[in-house]
């Protein structure tokens, strides 16, 4: 389990402009995971950064749990306390009435979409997307997943999300996965990327496996390093 | 068994359990009877499954050589539709009475009608809980005596009488049939039957037939008192007629061009 | 359309609401009925997902009432029909599975268990034991397996549908919430090619031939005129259940041999016991756990023979005694000490059981 102490690491990102990505993908192909990740090394740099679940269909693995943990770093992260809220999942999951306007806050924002029929379609819940072209979705794909284990499956996935400006291998099988999985997840997303046209921002994984792997994997893509916060937040 | 079918016996009536075991003047007979002649004009004997309610429908497990299922009260709906949805080629058959349609089973027969399910639904409407004893039912006429109203049945207290081709015509797409028949007029009766099955037959959609039937028992009625009553007193309440038709609707459709 | 959902085998990341879903596709469940209710909306969600591509069907009811009633109709037609329920859901599925019990109807339920009683959570408990088994007015004619973890909700969901219709009873994989929402790794595989055999189903109504002319007809009927004709009824139910149950009935136990402690578990609280049996023998304690996969027909016999042997059972579940209950019924007379680890509603993890192990001691 990581802990969530500051610590200075630079490697992520180099741009200093706002920075606002939304995380979308299948079922359990850790988007939160890779949220959560994205935004600590956000925080870390010093940039002011805003977290804010916008999963509306799964109640028990959600940013609820570790809302404070997260806030201590620095970041505001716009999601329910589990205590604010009554029969989760059984009265529907209520979005947060300031997650809807998540767009004009200050700052970087990174956003955890959750899955379901309409996909990406949950930004529409969201105000001012437009006036944000700085938004990037990044669709997270688990090659490990038996909805999108194939180029096909993957393309006819992204079909379905609407505009995508990125992808994320983050291809594993829990604490079974070894290097030769994510590589493996490496080429297949790779290859949807060339067909598509879109770039993979990155592939990432537990921080045991990406030390062997290295700075890059296989196709060439920035690996980065995940700690895993999410077993923690299941309700 | 030496058993000799009477000459107006339909032929997918099963004989072997006949005499049936509803009381004498019951209008379960009777619909029952229509039933059996639909079946056999359009010849479907061979993929008709019957399920009958709990009540005295429930008598009716063994009336026709069709395959039949007796089911929970007010659940024949859904086992009807269960079956349809995993064989289509059947013609499934719900026959019920008011108690077991419009009170208990009325979740079951709402959103089946609501999806149009193409499943046919045959409800005999007597005003009463007959096996149980003649409780007060979701049909029983204002002012009539029953078990549960013992001093008759008080609309300020328990409601107006339940409406049931009214509201299921109103719930159904198109394509769907919705009538009320009565024992009173069986020729009528089994035209509508027949109808409700074509409907079914040609997927057109769900389809309904409430038919006015007698109970004498729990009336405590005699014969003059009982056909009075299902012939003068329950129209007045209890419109007979077609509510949605969908052979007429294609057929004013051609009309009006 | 006739394309096989799983061809070789296949590890992959899942929730086990999609596992329960590709069980089922796996199995060649012909058609799904089913009613929203957390925490087991996923199997739903997978299922109508994938039932396109393989020519399968799916109806979502008013309530689950008529989620199992509908399934009863497709057992009826002739098909590996399948609901999935939970908490107050799973109270409204027992008319319908009582109707499944008497009439010998080989349904197919998944209940993820919720807290109780009422609405109460959302996601995890172990509650619906009692429900589960004994639901119903009835005698428990049924088979209820309890898995604990992804692969055995797979395999179990498969072997579901045989055992149901090999035996004619209604069938039930209990899982709970934590199942159903964890992610873990599991094999897929089709069953024919590990050599399992799915056992063919047959219609009840809808056979070929006019009935009456080229065939008698179906009749089914869960009245009974009589007491002595329900009697006689039942007698045969279960004369067949006793003859089924050796056949069905499976567990799993290590360390038993010696052990002054035996921890009694079942479903994922068994996870947390398989761990504090490793630790405690580890540290010289002699400990060791039996589980129930069955929890109906239940291995009375084989826990009976531990506790004999055995000083203490320390029983540890998610609810206020509900195994239990079982447990007692099947080991009267036995001499083990009980001691109760009941935790309603609530997950047990190893460290706890290893504490109370150690104060039991």
């Amino acid at each position: 389990m990581g802990k969530l102490k500051p610590q200075k690491d630079w490697r992520w990102f180099t741009i200093s402009k706002r920075i606002v990505e939304a995380y979308v993908g299948e079922y359990a192909s850790g988007k939160s995971e890779v949220a959560v990740n994205r935004a600590l090394e956000l925080a870390r740099a010093g940039r002011k950064v805003n977290l804010v679940d916008l999963d509306i269909v799964e109640p028990c693995y959600t940013l609820r749990p570790i809302k404070k943990e997260l806030e201590e770093t620095g970041m505001t992260v716009l999601a329910w306390e589990t205590r604010d809220t009554v029969g989760l999942g059984e009265a529907g999951n209520i979005i947060k009435p300031e997650c809807r306007w998540a767009l004009y806050r200050e700052g970087d924002v990174i956003l955890d979409i959750g899955y379901g029929v309409e996909g990406a379609k949950t930004l529409n819940l969201l105000e001012g997307v437009e006036e944000t072209p700085e938004l990037q979705v990044l669709a997270v794909i688990n090659a490990k997943r038996p909805m999108t284990s194939t180029v096909e499956e993957i393309l006819d996935y992204i079909k379905e999300l609407g505009p995508v400006h990125g992808l994320i291998n983050n291809t594993h099988l829990g604490d079974e996965t070894t290097p030769d999985i994510v590589q493996e997840g490496a080429r297949v997303v790779s290859e949807v990327s060339n067909i598509l046209g879109i770039p993979v921002v990155a592939t990432t994984a537990d921080q045991k496996v990406t030390k062997q792997i290295g700075p890059q994997d296989c196709m060439g893509n920035t690996v980065r390093p995940l700690v895993r916060y999410m077993p923690r937040t299941f309700w | 068994m030496s058993v000799s079918p009477q000459p107006a016996m339909p032929k997918s009536w099963r004989v072997e359990s006949k005499p049936h075991k509803f009381c004498p003047g019951c209008g379960h007979g009777l619909v029952l009877k229509c039933l059996g002649e639909a079946i056999d004009e359009l010849g479907i004997q061979d993929r008709v499954v019957f399920g009958c309610d709990i009540g005295c429908s429930l008598l009716s497990w063994d009336f026709f050589n069709c395959d039949s299922v007796q089911t929970h009260h007010g659940r024949t709906t859904p086992v009807m539709t269960g079956i349809k949805r995993a064989n289509p080629d059947l013609i499934c058959i719900a026959y019920m009475g008011d108690g077991g349609g419009y009170a208990i089973g009325v979740g079951g027969i709402v959103n089946a009608a609501a999806r149009n399910e193409k499943v046919t639904v045959i409800l005999a409407n007597n005003t009463v809980y007959a096996m149980t004893g003649g409780q007060m039912s979701p049909c029983t006429m204002p002012g009539q005596k029953v078990e549960t109203a013992p001093y008759g049945r008080d609309p300020e207290a328990t409601g107006m009488p339940t409406q049931g081709p009214e509201m299921i015509a109103a719930i159904t797409g198109d394509g769907a049939y919705v009538a009320r028949g009565t024992t009173a007029n069986l020729k009528q009766l089994k035209s509508y039957i027949k109808k409700a099955l074509q409907t079914q037959m040609e997927g057109k959609g769900f389809s309904f037939v409430e038919a006015l039937a007698a109970c004498p028992t729990n009336w405590r009625t005699n014969a003059e008192k009982t056909w009075a009553f299902v012939e003068k007193e329950m129209p007045q309440y209890y419109k007979v007629g077609e509510k949605k038709n969908p052979f007429e609707a294609k057929k004013e459709a051609q009309q009006n061009g | 359309m006739s394309e096989k959902p799983i061809t070789g085998e296949k590890r992959a990341f899942m929730t086990g609401n999609e596992v329960v879903a590709w069980a089922a596709l796996a199995a060649g469940a012909d058609i799904m009925y089913g009613y929203p209710i957390t925490p087991q909306n996923e199997i739903m969600h997978y299922w109508t997902r994938q039932i396109p591509k393989y020519g399968r069907k799916f109806l979502q009811t008013e309530d689950e009432l008529s989620a199992g009633f509908t399934t009863v109709g497709g057992v009826l037609a002739g098909l590996r029909a399948f609901t999935a329920t939970a908490g107050p859901g799973n109270t409204l599925m027992q008319e319908p599975m009582s109707m499944a019990e008497m009439m010998r109807l080989p349904t197919v339920t998944i209940v993820q268990q919720r807290g109780g009683p009422s609405t109460a959570t959302v996601i995890y408990s172990q509650q619906e034991v009692t429900l589960t088994t004994m639901g119903g007015n009835g005698e428990g004619l049924r088979i209820v397996y309890s898995p604990s973890n992804h692969q055995e909700l797979f395999d179990y969901t498969i072997k579901a549908f045989n055992t149901a219709w090999k035996y004619r009873f209604p069938t039930f994989v209990l899982g709970d919430g934590y199942q159903a929402k964890m992610r873990e790794s599991v094999t897929l595989y089709d069953p024919a090619e590990r050599g399992i055999e799915m056992v063919p189903t047959e219609k009840y109504v809808g056979k070929p031939g006019t009935p009456g002319v080229d065939r008698d007809p179906g009749h089914y009927r869960n009245t009974y005129n009589t007491e002595e004709e329900l009697f006689e009824v039942l007698q045969k139910h279960f004369a067949d259940y006793e003859k089924m149950a050796p056949e069905v009935v499976e567990y799993a136990q290590e360390a038993v041999e010696d052990a002054d402690l035996v921890i009694v578990a079942h479903g994922v609280v068994f996870r947390g016991v398989r761990d504090a049996v490793k630790e405690l023998r580890a540290e010289g304690l002699k400990v060791g756990y039996f589980r129930p996969i069955t929890l109906r027909p239940f291995p009375a016999e084989q826990l009976k023979a531990v506790a004999n042997k055995a000083k203490k059972l320390l029983i540890a579940e998610s609810a206020q005694g509900q195994l239990a209950r079982l447990i007692k019924d099947a080991i009267y007379g036995a001499s083990a000490e009980i001691v109760p680890m009941f935790r309603p509603g609530v997950g047990i993890t190893t460290e706890q059981i290893v504490a109370k192990v150690k104060e039991a001691l």
